[in-house]
């Protein structure tokens, strides 16, 4: 059995961006693409962590710990303005809003 | 004179009524409304107390007669009437201190480090003191007229608060101690006349009539202000007598000097011209007299006290002031004498076929301040300003009944649907011949006197200057009868409904009865209205006595305008060319027997009047049609305005709408153009990557990204 290198950890990372940014092209359920932006997130934290423990670094994990609270928090936010939106237009679709463009 | 309170508190003249005009119209709309009127017969009321004891202060030093300005020298004792005030430097250019070029201090032309200043001062003599008290004293009387005839009007408040800036710009402009001053009020009074013709401002005939006036205006204004320039590039100052009479420091006296520059005598050519057709604008005389006719569409009070009685009068006014300027220009004076001739007559002719009240009057004051041209003009400016005093009584006298009229007729003044209005206006029929006996010199009233001066005068000049006016004289008879007996005499006849839409006439509605039936009982009479018409018919029956053995004379006299322009046309190398011996100062000789004559052209004026008008109507319509071509075209106002109109203001339209396209079609397509380039990209971009598709907008992020990354990488 290999030992886990810095590569699987960016492999992970890279498909779960990868997986969040196809997500987020190709959905329109407005729950679905944030969580799509998650996914994107997460991935490019999994980078910083796997980048942090190779260069013996505690700040890269340090770092995502305050990202991942600050992301906790526009999480809730977002959900919040996906509720509001809904209300609005009674449907997810985010194709609802194109009306919104400049 | 320097104790006497009304002398040293002068300011207080225009002051107060602009404070009045303030609070009238700063409160007026909200707080005083029916109350709007006390602020200004405050404030003119108290004006016109300052200015008579002004008057009666100058009265009392009573000078010697002929003392003024014999013994000479640099001194303003010679003038114990006459006294400059600087308040304060009200412009400065330039360094005051400037002695400007060594060989000919004054001239500012060529001489860049020459200064500019004006003062916010006053110049107080004979003149503007008899000036003051017939602005204020009859703008009193028309102020506490007014309030009977604008009561329930909308925007009474209005009203009053212009009436009050009027008197406070025409005390300005007779009060000033410079042209500058002078140009203040004359644009104020400018303003506050186009607001007022414009007062009825809902009705199109009343805007049209306001704007007609002020562009009219406009043209004459233009020349006024070149003539102030170019007297200061002459003179270096705008000053009529600079720091003092017998300083020499200035205009008016820099003008009488006799070692003048190349440049001044050039000068003094055309500065005369020049403020001559201000005079002509604001005065209504020959080729800009057509927006006074118009102006009638104002309220009653505003065409007496602005329209006949102050306002007109300025440029009589200014040329009495300027008086140095334009003696000194022979043809100056002829141009001034023979304009006012022409115009006198003119506006006489056309008086002869008005239907309508206000514009026999209209045309009627044309035709009398041409008299008062022609007095100027024919160095008797003693007698055009005792003519503007009798006239500016009479007149407002007539302007006053007029309005009588129209509030009993509710707005009625076509005198073809009236007549026999004694029995209706017992007291208005009283005043109103006495109005129309002076405005006709019937003998013994005050026109009568006036009037003959100005005929004697302008027979010492030309005869036939004289015939013209003598001639005048006969029209003016004729036609101020026509109008009353038409009117007031005969048997009763009103206007059988008040006309809802006439065409040039319907003045206002506003003051009708409300309830037709209370019609038969209401006073068309009241005593605020009356009261005020008496007065001055006492003034216009008695206003000959001012100028009793020739008083009025020997005090204007005592102003510095007068005496040294009588000095400069008694010198005898300045007038060697111009005219021969002039002998302005006493027109004795025939003057009994010229008083005869035009006594019995006036009387032979009524008479016709009488026979035509009272005795059978049908008559005069039989020769009018007679006549017919020439009845037409007097009805018509000989086409002056049509001829204006095709002449002047059709081209000028053509071109403002050429000018219009140029600016529509090539400078704003140019600006157009460059707007539409970005415009055109933004549209491009929008149907491309702008569409509103969330996923399109994560693309365009998601390409950009690897494009970045793609050149960094590619490095």
């Amino acid at each position: 059995m290999t030992p886990l290198t810095l590569q699987h950890f960016l492999a992970v990372g890279g498909i779960m961006f990868s997986i969040g940014l196809i997500g987020f092209m190709t959905r329109r359920n407005l729950i679905v693409i944030f969580l799509c932006t998650e996914l994107m997130f997460q991935g490019v934290a999994i980078n910083l962590i796997a980048f942090g423990h190779y260069h013996g670094n505690l700040a890269g994990q340090a770092f995502v710990i305050f990202v991942l609270v600050i992301a906790a928090s526009e999480a809730s936010l977002a959900l919040g303005l996906v509720v509001l939106l809904f209300r609005q237009r009674n449907t997810l679709d985010a194709d609802a809003w194109r009306d919104l463009k400049g | 004179m320097e104790t006497l309170f009304s002398f040293q508190h002068a300011y207080l003249i225009p002051l107060l009524p602009l404070i009045g005009a303030a609070i009238s119209g700063l409160f007026g709309a909200k707080y005083l409304k029916e109350n709007s009127h006390w602020p200004i017969w405050l404030g003119v009321g108290i004006s016109a107390i300052l200015s008579i004891f002004l008057l009666l202060g100058m009265l009392a030093i009573n000078p010697s007669p002929g003392s003024a300005g014999v013994s000479g020298g640099p001194s303003t004792e010679t003038y114990p009437l006459a006294k400059s005030v600087e308040y304060f430097t009200w412009l400065q250019a330039g360094d005051p201190n400037n002695e400007g070029r060594p060989d000919q201090p004054q001239v500012v032309y060529g001489n860049p480090t020459a200064s500019f200043h004006v003062s916010a001062g006053f110049f107080i003599d004979p003149l503007n003191a008899i000036m003051l008290c017939v602005i204020t004293g009859i703008g009193f009387l028309i102020t506490v007229y007014s309030k009977g005839y604008m009561h329930g009007e909308s925007g009474y408040f209005r009203f009053f608060a212009y009436l009050g800036l009027f008197i406070f710009a025409m005390t300005i402009l007779v009060l000033g101690d410079n042209l500058i001053m002078l140009y203040l009020g004359w644009e104020g009074v400018g303003l506050c006349s186009y607001l007022l013709i414009g007062y009825y401002y809902e009705k199109p005939a009343a805007r049209e009539a306001a704007k007609k006036a002020f562009l009219v205006n406009r043209i004459g204004d233009f020349g006024f202000s070149i003539g102030i320039m170019l007297s200061f590039l002459a003179f270096g100052t705008v000053s009529y007598f600079g720091q003092g009479v017998g300083t020499h420091t200035g205009l008016l006296e820099l003008a009488t000097g006799t070692h003048l520059g190349g440049f001044q005598t050039y000068a003094l050519k055309w500065i005369p011209f020049l403020l001559m057709i201000g005079a002509f604008g604001k005065s209504a005389q020959f080729p800009l007299y057509v927006w006074l006719p118009d102006a009638m569409e104002g309220p009653s009070p505003v065409s007496a006290l602005i329209h006949a009685a102050t306002m007109v009068t300025a440029g009589v006014y200014m040329i009495a002031r300027c008086g140095t300027l334009f003696v000194g220009s022979a043809p100056a004076m002829s141009t001034v004498a023979a304009i006012g001739c022409f115009t006198a007559i003119f506006a006489a002719t056309i008086a002869l076929r008005q239907f309508d009240l206000k514009k026999v009057f209209a045309y009627s004051t044309i035709s009398q301040l041409g008299f008062m041209f022609v007095a100027v003009g024919c160095f008797a400016p003693v007698a055009g300003v005792f003519h503007l005093v009798t006239h500016a009584f009479f007149k407002a006298l007539l302007f006053l009944s007029a309005g009588v009229v129209m509030h009993a007729m509710g707005g009625e003044l076509d005198m073809r649907k009236m007549s026999g209005l004694k029995r209706v206006l017992p007291i208005t029929n009283i005043v109103i011949l006495i109005g129309c006996a002076a405005l006709s010199g019937f003998p013994f009233t005050s026109g009568f006197f006036s009037k003959d001066q100005i005929v004697g005068a302008a027979f010492a000049r030309n005869w036939l200057l004289g015939a013209i006016l003598l001639f005048t004289a006969f029209l003016t008879a004729y036609y101020t009868f026509r109008l009353y007996f038409q009117v007031f005499q005969g048997p009763l006849v009103l206007p059988a409904t008040p006309a809802p839409d006439h065409a040039h006439d319907s003045h206002d509605h506003g003051h009708e009865p409300k309830d037709p039936g209370h019609e038969e009982h209401h006073n068309h009479e009241p005593r605020i209205m009356w009261i005020p018409l008496a007065i001055l018919a006492v003034g216009a029956l008695f206003g000959g006595l001012f100028n009793y053995h020739d008083a009025l004379a020997d005090f204007l006299s005592h102003s510095p305008s007068f005496d040294l322009a009588w000095k400069l046309t008694a010198d005898p190398g300045r007038y060697a060319a111009g005219f021969g011996h002039i002998d302005a100062s006493a027109p004795e000789t025939s003057e009994q027997g010229l008083m005869i004559l035009s006594g019995l052209i006036s009387l032979t004026g009524i008479g016709l009047a009488y026979w035509l008008h009272l005795l059978e109507r049908a008559r005069a319509e039989r020769i009018a049609a007679g006549l017919e071509p020439l009845t037409g075209l007097i009805e018509h106002k000989f086409l002056v305005d049509e001829i204006y109109q095709a002449a002047i203001v059709e081209p000028l339209r053509r071109l403002g709408g050429y000018f219009y396209a140029i600016d529509r079609f090539v400078v704003d397509g140019v600006v157009g153009l460059i707007a539409f380039i970005p415009q055109f990209f933004g549209f491009l971009l929008r149907i491309t990557t702008e569409r509103g598709y969330l996923q399109g907008y994560a693309a365009t992020m998601l390409l950009g990204l690897a494009l970045i990354l793609i050149l960094i990488f590619l490095k």
